[in-house]
């Protein structure tokens, strides 16, 4: 079996970031910050996160930060809670969360809870589960999750569970991998698992692995690489992981490289992007392979980091 | 002329145009033969056939792939622009409208700025459809002018993003953001939802398996009334039945018979044996289905939700006379001896040259797994279930021996 190309990697990783000249990083302008965080914590997963220039990381995110709070995808953009979540665990990686002013960040996430419990992604209103676990994670991180309601927060997460188990974006939505994993996640940073029938989920979940390996996010659809983290850490986190074979998905996400210019893709013999790169190397993680840095499957951050956060005072 | 400046000159004159794609240089050669061909009238013409950078006609807009990047840098810092002068401006006037001795005579030149900022981020979408902050800013001006005709302008810009970029998840946000403000003032919202639904209908046959789409659709489900979704679950029966592997399809048929089932206006008891009957009908469309198009995952997995709807339907409505659990149980048991042989007829494998068939097979064995795993009462039964269920096991271990754990999750 082909082995992880670590230093094909990282360098990719670089090199995306110094690309601005082509269409598709154009149109990707708008969401630098999380490309940012794609990039970054694939890096320090890989052991790397030292090839970057901290100072300008951080000084290029706090011009992203706008009066009430949130930050932007990028300098000049409107902000959104999908930026900011990117932002603050940016700023975890690097160990910087001290320059933020929390209470500020914070105060933005409050005030797009809604009466159902619900959240907004920004002040225009559309509501949706990853909305939900964005502000918990991230007010998690910040150790103020006391500001919002929390036991509303996880009624409207649990209103949105179907029939097959799964769940989806808003109540009645159809069951979808990537929305699994921001509901169990805020599930389990709540500490609400219990509400769960982990055999029922884990039955839909486990059913996502095809033939290759590789899985997908809703039957019917390819397996995708980006999967491999949306299935494997909301199996993780209900204790159903046993229930794939690991060593087929292994083999399929490692398929997925491009072992000579580095960059890992959705499938194989696909065009390598740095968001499937970050997956592909976050989901090798969760199967423990070699060489890599452990992470969180409910924080989506190095374990490391995630210790530093709560456990060093 | 400017290449922006072009665009936007063809969108403000052909306001109709309700597609767009993207065109290689070479295509425009053909693209004029046949439009001279087919249109002996000489009309002016004014973009073709000398352009080779737009093609417009029958509202239908084509951009060279060649000037997508120029057009796009162009559209984006031009929007920029007009949004910090549009944005400074309304703050000067809010400032002076708060001195009250100022005579505020900004309303002409804000209106320009505006107008600005909606032919630039009009342009600039159609380029980069998911810059949340370029329909964030169309947003903001619609709302401020509270206008129907703007309203509907928004659904038409929206539609046309879709026409090509069929997952566009901030087109789509865009929509549901319009569709509130528009029945806030105005109560047309039966009509909308009609159309909405043809719409999701018409790009799902060009991108299968949407999941932004169908979760448009199933979003207009709370806003309609039983009729409505009645007729919603008609209307998109046909279409299931050509496009079986669509899970979304499926779910939103899912996703209306809840509603029928939930919706108890009035607390007619005829509602009851309707909403039997919309159950039972999907059944049977459901068998004829999997036994048309043999190992469709997404069939099998309607047919979980079905049979674990009827059986819940079955333990808790007074269905029929009264209900004692023992003629409950029996129509129940007739159910599930039904379910067991399709169970046998789909769980052999005809013939093992055929991927599909062994996926009907394995479909099937899991199928009924789940229902087991989902119906405790099911345990009760102890009549001939647990003979079958010694089989039920060794057809699990022939056909997916890798899910063969399952088995120990029932604790049978």
């Amino acid at each position: 079996m082909a082995e992880l190309a670590v230093d094909k990697h990282v360098k990719y990783i670089l090199a995306v970031e110094k690309n601005k000249d082509s269409f598709e990083s154009v149109v990707m302008d708008h969401l630098r910050m999380n490309g940012a965080y794609w990039g970054l914590t694939a890096l320090d997963l890989l052991g790397k996160l030292d090839s970057v220039n901290v100072d300008e990381v951080i000084s290029w995110i706090l011009k992203c930060q706008h009066e009430s709070g949130g930050f932007s995808g990028n300098i000049g953009h409107d902000p959104h809670i999908l930026y900011t979540l990117s932002a603050v665990q940016v700023l975890a990686l690097f160990n910087k969360l001290d320059v933020l002013d929390i209470d500020k960040v914070a105060t933005y996430i409050t005030g797009l809870q809604n009466e159902d419990g619900s959240f907004s992604g920004d002040m225009w209103g559309e509501v949706d589960t990853r909305f939900s676990y964005i502000a918990i994670c991230c007010l998690s991180i910040l150790c103020c999750l006391d500001k919002i309601n929390v036991e509303k927060a996880v009624s409207y997460i649990l209103s949105c569970k179907n029939l097959d188990g799964g769940f989806g974006c808003t109540p009645g939505g159809e069951s979808h991998a990537g929305q699994i994993f921001c509901c169990v996640g805020a599930l389990a940073l709540t500490g609400s698992l219990h509400y769960v029938d982990k055999d029922l989920l884990g039955w839909w979940l486990c059913e996502r692995q095809v033939k290759s390996g590789g899985l997908n996010g809703r039957p019917e659809k390819l397996p995708d690489v980006c999967y491999s983290w949306w299935v494997l850490s909301s199996l993780i986190m209900i204790d159903r992981v046993h229930w794939i074979d690991k060593e087929k998905l292994v083999k399929f996400i490692l398929d997925c490289q491009d072992v000579e210019n580095g960059g890992i893709s959705d499938r194989p013999d696909d065009a390598v992007d740095v968001y499937h790169t970050y997956f592909g190397v976050a989901g090798l993680s969760l199967l423990n392979y070699p060489g890599l840095k452990a992470i969180d499957p409910a924080y989506a951050l190095p374990v490391d980091v995630v210790n530093r956060i709560f456990f060093s005072g | 002329m400017d290449l922006l400046n072009q665009l936007e000159t063809i969108l403000e004159s052909d306001p109709l145009i309700d597609e767009v794609g993207l065109i290689h240089p070479s295509q425009f050669i053909t693209l004029s033969k046949e439009c001279s061909e087919s249109s002996n009238s000489s009309s002016d013409g004014a973009f073709r056939p000398a352009n080779t950078k737009f093609w417009n006609r029958d509202h239908k807009l084509g951009i060279s792939t060649e000037i997508l990047l120029p057009v796009c840098k162009a559209a984006k810092s031009a929007f920029m622009d007009a949004m910090k002068q549009y944005k400074t401006h309304s703050d000067l006037s809010v400032n002076k409208r708060e001195d009250k001795n100022m005579v505020y005579g900004h309303s002409s030149s804000c209106q320009s700025f505006e107008s600005e900022v909606m032919k630039h981020s009009r342009a600039l979408l159609l380029l980069s459809c998911d810059l949340g902050t370029a329909w964030n800013a169309r947003k903001l001006v619609v709302s401020k002018k509270q206008q129907l005709p703007m309203f509907t302008d928004e659904l038409h810009l929206s539609a046309l993003v879709l026409s090509y970029s069929h997952k566009s998840e901030q087109a789509w946000s865009h929509r549901r953001w319009v569709i509130k403000m528009i029945c806030e003032k105005y109560s047309n919202l039966q009509q909308i939802i009609a159309k909405e639904s043809e719409l999701v209908e018409k790009i799902a046959e060009r991108s299968k398996m949407n999941y932004r789409a169908w979760n448009h659709r199933c979003w207009l489900v709370s806003y309609m009334t039983r009729e409505q979704m009645l007729y919603e679950l008609k209307k998109s029966r046909d279409w299931a039945g050509l496009h079986v592997a669509d899970n979304s399809c499926f779910h939103y048929r899912r996703r209306l018979m809840l509603g029928i089932s939930e919706n108890k206006q009035g607390d007619d008891p005829s509602y009851d044996v309707e909403n039997y009957q919309v159950v039972k009908e999907e059944l049977d469309l459901n068998e004829a289905l999997i036994k048309r198009y043999i190992g469709r995952e997404a069939l099998w997995l309607h047919r979980r939700f079905l049979s674990l709807c009827l059986i819940r339907h079955l333990m808790t409505t007074t269905h029929g006379i009264s209900c004692h659990s023992t003629s409950m149980d029996n129509e129940i048991n007739i159910f599930l001896d039904k379910e067991l042989r399709l169970l046998d007829s789909c769980s052999t494998i005809q013939d093992t040259e055929f991927e599909d068939f062994k996926g009907q097979a394995i479909y099937s064995t899991m199928y009924f797994l789940w229902l087991i795993k989902q119906i405790p009462e099911f345990r009760k039964i102890e009549l001939q279930e647990k003979l079958k269920a010694g089989n039920l096991k060794n057809i699990l271990h022939k056909t997916c021996p890798e899910r063969s754990f399952l088995w120990d999750v029932l604790e049978l």
